[in-house]
């Protein structure tokens, strides 16, 4: 039964895969057709020396800490309170489940419109009320933090409904026993709630990391890596190698060293995982 | 703190949560229905004379929106379905198999979909070229399949797991197939969680930009290229894009709000811890 | 589009270089002659195209072939020309080519016009390559040969200095008396007076946020905002900085930005920088347009097919164009055309089919149809388009080609010692990236000027292998 989908997915995967891994150790020209010329570890070496990538991979874990850190404790303490919440629930839910059906280039375009100090809602407000007057997306912190938030906004609601569906699978029983023996809230989510959705925390952990490494389309539309390359996270470096130098080789040395990154951090997270699993 | 004290921190709590969430999708919407210099203005306008002219403009003209609905829908749609449907039986089969190795398939399975996106176009792209599927809405449904496939065996497997085997195996003694066990017993219980699959599968899908740009041509571009269009040399036509915005984001509430009930049931993820 | 009809009249009259003028039935059959094909053409969302977009039905009455038009932006446009040609067998015919993006690193993809234009059996060029601006041809047309010919003219977006008139006529006298010098915006202002002007603007007067804006976003738009300073300045990214930007080389040598001159056009840019208008950093050419189109900015030097937006928005009739300010060396203004080219790989039948549509697509009568179209605004290639009595008329206003109002102002921009090319060089979309993410760290305080222009001579001069 297993087979047919593998096969499959063996056929589209593996193909790349390997192709990519050839590449990296060549230069590759595209003139007249791919052509492969070998360099052998040129590539790597100049990966592990370049300024630039080592530059974009400190924005990237800065991207990546902030991103997935706020979507985490947002959506867990979102989801928390949906699940308190009695009256208009549903609606509720409705609501704060929609920016995640929003393309994340109309997200990025969107978060200008309304960040630019011209034209832009927020911008206004922040201006008129004196906590931000100058140009948000034009200097460096604050262009990060919006691009950070965009993508917060966009991806939490991912992480409420994963986290509200374990929530709601939890045995009522358990928690009017734990009521009954007059735990407080606090309490009752240390030692009852947490242990019980912590699988659930994990999934939706997962889940998220392994998109925020590699999506750039955010970043993409509205900073494209500035100013002074404050917002230049590996994915827009690759990209910019790749389709913008040409240097083909080089871009899949720097996808295959994003690939690394993820499967170390998805083996991290799984490794938890199954710490949770035999605990219970 | 009293009853009525947490009550009014938590609805408060939820109003600034809703309000984050909700006043930029009001604004877009809202700005969709400005004419152009209102959507300039320096400052914002909440009552202004409305006006249809962006919508009439996306419908009419060389670039018509309506081919792009439909590419988008199809591709979309057509991914989603392929996905799920091997994501299901897939996902089954590597539940209730036993093999060594098992669980190092089932982290390769997921760690496809971790492939760096600039990284893969130049070989997919050489291979759609080959098999003559560049510029074709199949294409794209291929494409959302290297993503959408691993995510559903995965999440599938997951919940196929979680269902105690005893009632297959009941099943099964009294003569029924494998398969027949799956269809009859273990899919009708994890409804819920196919569908909860195939909203996240249509939903990254339905967002895709990368793929779209790289793969497609005239014939089958999405809704998401429709957008990037509205950036020419000489301006951003915002009102179009907002209104672009609106349109993109309604189908998908409406899927999400339909199935809504399915969809937090669907997500019993003390299933989905991938034992 | 009373043009348009023309065009496939009079471009039946053709016929390929030195023969005689055939019977239209004859000529007609040599642009018939591929009835039934289907081309491709890759462009980017620029004003010409949406105009041809929105009308391709001449071209089908002339030729029975069908062309599908992708725009893209510039980046994606890159992109897929570049998997195009990797896949060994190309499918876009028609090639929007940026020379400094597309067709001095894809140059040996794209096919030597002057093949087609000298085909008997093929329509060649109206009025001769001639007609084309000069400085034009070579720029968007050659790279590194000067012989060989990769794409006609197509578009000629060139910076100049925008102004709200009605401002100048209200303070011009105030200012006159305050700086000390006759503020009226032409090229005899220089670089510090444009400064002094911006500063006023800021201290004396609520009706604008501040004088300038710049387009400093860490882009493509930082590089030709701070290249006109540069070259003002007399600094240049290479040695014969005029012939590497009009021909385009394939060994440019060491970069000279770290001279006095460009350290110099640097420090100025920065100085520049402090007094214009904060969203500066994060605006590109477009969303410079809004600010000015808003209200915002007093002046912006920006692109001259702006013109069409600003005309119809609230400032129509109260804006004025003039070339750039002068710096020590001269007044630079930086060019920003394109051409269309062939793409080289495909097959012959197939490579002259898409030579008819380049030369429709930059005949006199497309180019007039272009400029009147509603969705357009387009930016001629041809002398003699703008020599047309009714273009003429529209250099002074009331006009309803708003984009002719900039003439007098780019027609001077355009000889070739006011242009400003920037390097036509294999390697430039990395020193592109070199030069505006060194430009935007100094903006940003990271870096002082000269720091800045000493590490994009390092930048370079990697990307170069000097």
């Amino acid at each position: 039964m297993l087979l047919p989908a593998l096969l499959l997915l063996a056929a589209l995967s593996l193909f790349p895969f390997f192709y990519i891994i050839w590449m990296s150790f060549n230069e590759v020209s595209l003139i007249g057709g791919v052509n492969f010329e070998w360099v052998g570890l040129e590539n790597w070496t100049n990966l592990v020396t370049d300024p630039d990538v080592r530059s974009s991979w400190i924005v990237s874990g800065i991207y990546f800490v902030s991103t997935v850190g706020l979507e985490m404790i947002l959506g867990i303490g979102i989801a928390l309170l949906v699940h308190e919440t009695v009256w208009g629930k549903n609606l509720a839910l409705s609501m704060l489940l929609m920016p995640m059906f929003v393309a994340p280039v109309i997200v990025g375009l969107l978060g200008r419109f309304l960040v630019d100090s011209t034209y832009g809602l927020y911008a206004w407000f922040l201006d008129k009320t004196g906590l931000i007057t100058w140009e948000i997306l034009g200097s460096k912190g604050s262009a990060l933090l919006a691009v950070i938030l965009m993508d917060v906004w966009e991806w939490t609601p991912l992480i409420v409904l994963i986290v509200l569906a374990g929530l709601s699978s939890m045995p009522p029983p358990v928690l009017e026993a734990a009521k009954v023996d007059g735990a407080n809230y606090v309490q009752r989510l240390r030692h009852i709630v947490g242990p019980l959705i912590s699988g659930v925390v994990v999934v939706a952990l997962l889940v998220r990391s392994m998109d925020a490494i590699r999506y750039y389309d955010i970043i993409a539309i509205t900073t494209n890596g500035g100013p002074a390359d404050a917002t230049k996270v590996i994915p827009i470096r690759l990209y910019e190698t790749a389709f913008r130098f040409q240097e083909l080789g080089y871009a899949a040395a720097i996808g295959l060293s994003m690939l690394a990154f993820s499967i170390l951090v998805a083996n991290l997270f799984v490794r938890i995982l199954k710490q949770q699993g035999l605990a219970r | 703190m009293n009853g009525t004290g947490k009550k009014i921190v938590l609805y408060a709590l939820l109003l600034l949560v809703l309000l984050w969430t909700v006043v930029p999708l009001l604004w877009m919407v809202l700005s969709s229905f400005k004419n152009a210099d209102d959507l300039v203005s320096r400052t914002p306008k909440l009552f202004f004379a409305p006006t249809f002219d962006n919508y009439i403009g996306l419908f009419t003209g060389g670039n018509a929106l309506g081919g792009y609905i439909v590419n988008s829908i199809l591709a979309a749609g057509i991914s989603t379905i392929i996905a799920v449907a091997l994501g299901c039986i897939a996902g089954y089969g590597l539940a209730r198999s036993h093999f060594r190795g098992k669980d190092h398939v089932s982290f390769w399975i997921i760690s496809t979909r971790m492939a760096p996106i600039a990284a893969v176009i130049l070989p997919l792209y050489a291979v759609f070229r080959t098999l003559d599927l560049l510029n074709t809405t199949s294409g794209l449904v291929v494409a959302y399949l290297t993503f959408n496939l691993p995510f559903a065996i995965w999440i599938m497997n997951a919940f196929f797991a979680d269902l105690p085997p005893a009632l297959e195996e009941a099943a099964m003694v009294d003569g029924a197939t494998r398969f027949g066990a799956f269809w009859r017993i273990a899919l009708p219980l994890t409804a819920p969680g196919i569908v909860t699959t195939a909203i996240l599968c249509l939903v990254f899908s339905w967002n895709d930009y990368a793929f779209a740009q790289s793969f497609s041509g005239p014939g089958s571009q999405t809704l998401p290229i429709a957008a990037s269009q509205l950036i020419t040399q000489t301006g951003i036509n915002w009102g179009q894009l907002m209104a672009i915005g609106t349109i993109v984001v309604l189908p998908m509430i409406a899927v999400g709000l339909a199935v809504r009930r399915y969809l937090v049931k669907g997500l019993t993820l003390g299933a989905v811890t991938g034992e | 589009m009373s043009g348009a009809g023309l065009a496939g009249a009079s471009l039946l009259g053709l016929a390929g270089c030195g023969g005689e003028s055939n019977q239209s039935s004859s000529s007609g059959g040599m642009w018939k002659q591929y009835k039934g094909m289907t081309l491709n053409f890759i462009s980017e969302n620029t004003a010409p195209t949406s105009a041809i977009a929105a009308n391709l039905k001449p071209f089908k009455d002339l030729t029975g072939i069908d062309v599908k038009i992708s725009q893209l932006e510039l980046g994606s446009l890159v992109q897929k020309v570049s998997l195009d040609v990797s896949s060994g067998d190309p499918t876009i015919h028609v090639i929007y080519a940026d020379p400094y993006q597309v067709m001095a690193p894809f140059s040996q993809a794209l096919a030597d016009l002057n093949d087609f234009n000298e085909d008997d059996s093929l329509p060649s060029v109206p009025k001769g390559l001639g007609d084309f601006i000069p400085t034009q041809l070579a720029a968007a047309g050659r790279f590194n040969d000067p012989d060989i010919l990769y794409a006609l003219p197509y578009d000629t977006p060139t910076m100049i200095w925008m102004y709200r008139k009605d401002l100048f006529d209200k303070y011009g006298d105030q200012m006159s008396q305050d700086l000390g010098f006759d503020p009226t915006p032409s090229e005899k202002i220089t670089w510090a007076q444009y400064y002094d002007i911006a500063k006023w603007f800021n201290d004396n007067t609520d009706e604008v946020e501040y004088g300038n804006g710049q387009q400093a976003k860490q882009y493509d738009s930082l590089m030709c905002d701070f290249s006109n300073i540069l070259w003002a300045y007399g600094g240049d990214y290479f040695d014969n900085g005029v012939q590497v930007g009009k021909i385009g080389t394939d060994d440019p040598g060491p970069a000279r930005l770290d001279s006095d001159k460009a350290i110099e056009a640097a420090e100025f840019y920065k100085k520049l920088n402090e007094i214009s208008h904060p969203g500066s950093t994060s605006w590109d050419w477009t969303a410079l347009d809004e600010a000015f189109r808003a209200g915002e900015l007093a002046m912006v030097p920006n692109w001259h097919e702006f013109a069409a937006g600003v005309e119809a928005s609230k400032f129509g009739g109260k804006v004025g164009y003039e070339r750039l300010p002068t710096g020590p060396a001269r007044s630079a203004s930086m060019w920003g055309g394109t051409g269309l080219g062939i793409n080289g790989e495909l097959e012959d039948d197939e490579q002259r089919a898409a030579w008819l549509f380049l030369v429709w697509a930059t005949s006199p009568e497309t180019q007039l149809s272009g400029l009147k179209s509603k969705v357009g605004g387009g930016t001629p290639t041809r002398q003699s388009v703008y020599d047309l009595p009714e273009v003429k008329k529209a250099q002074h206003p009331p006009s309803d080609m708003p984009n002719i109002l900039t003439y007098p102002a780019v027609s001077k921009a355009w000889e070739p010692e006011n242009i400003g090319l920037r390097p036509k060089i294999e390697e430039w979309n990395k020193c592109d990236t070199v030069i505006f993410t060194e430009v935007s760290k100094m903006l940003a305080g990271d870096e002082s000027p000269e720091e800045a222009m000493k590490a994009a001579k390092e930048g370079f001069d990697r990307a170069n292998g000097v």
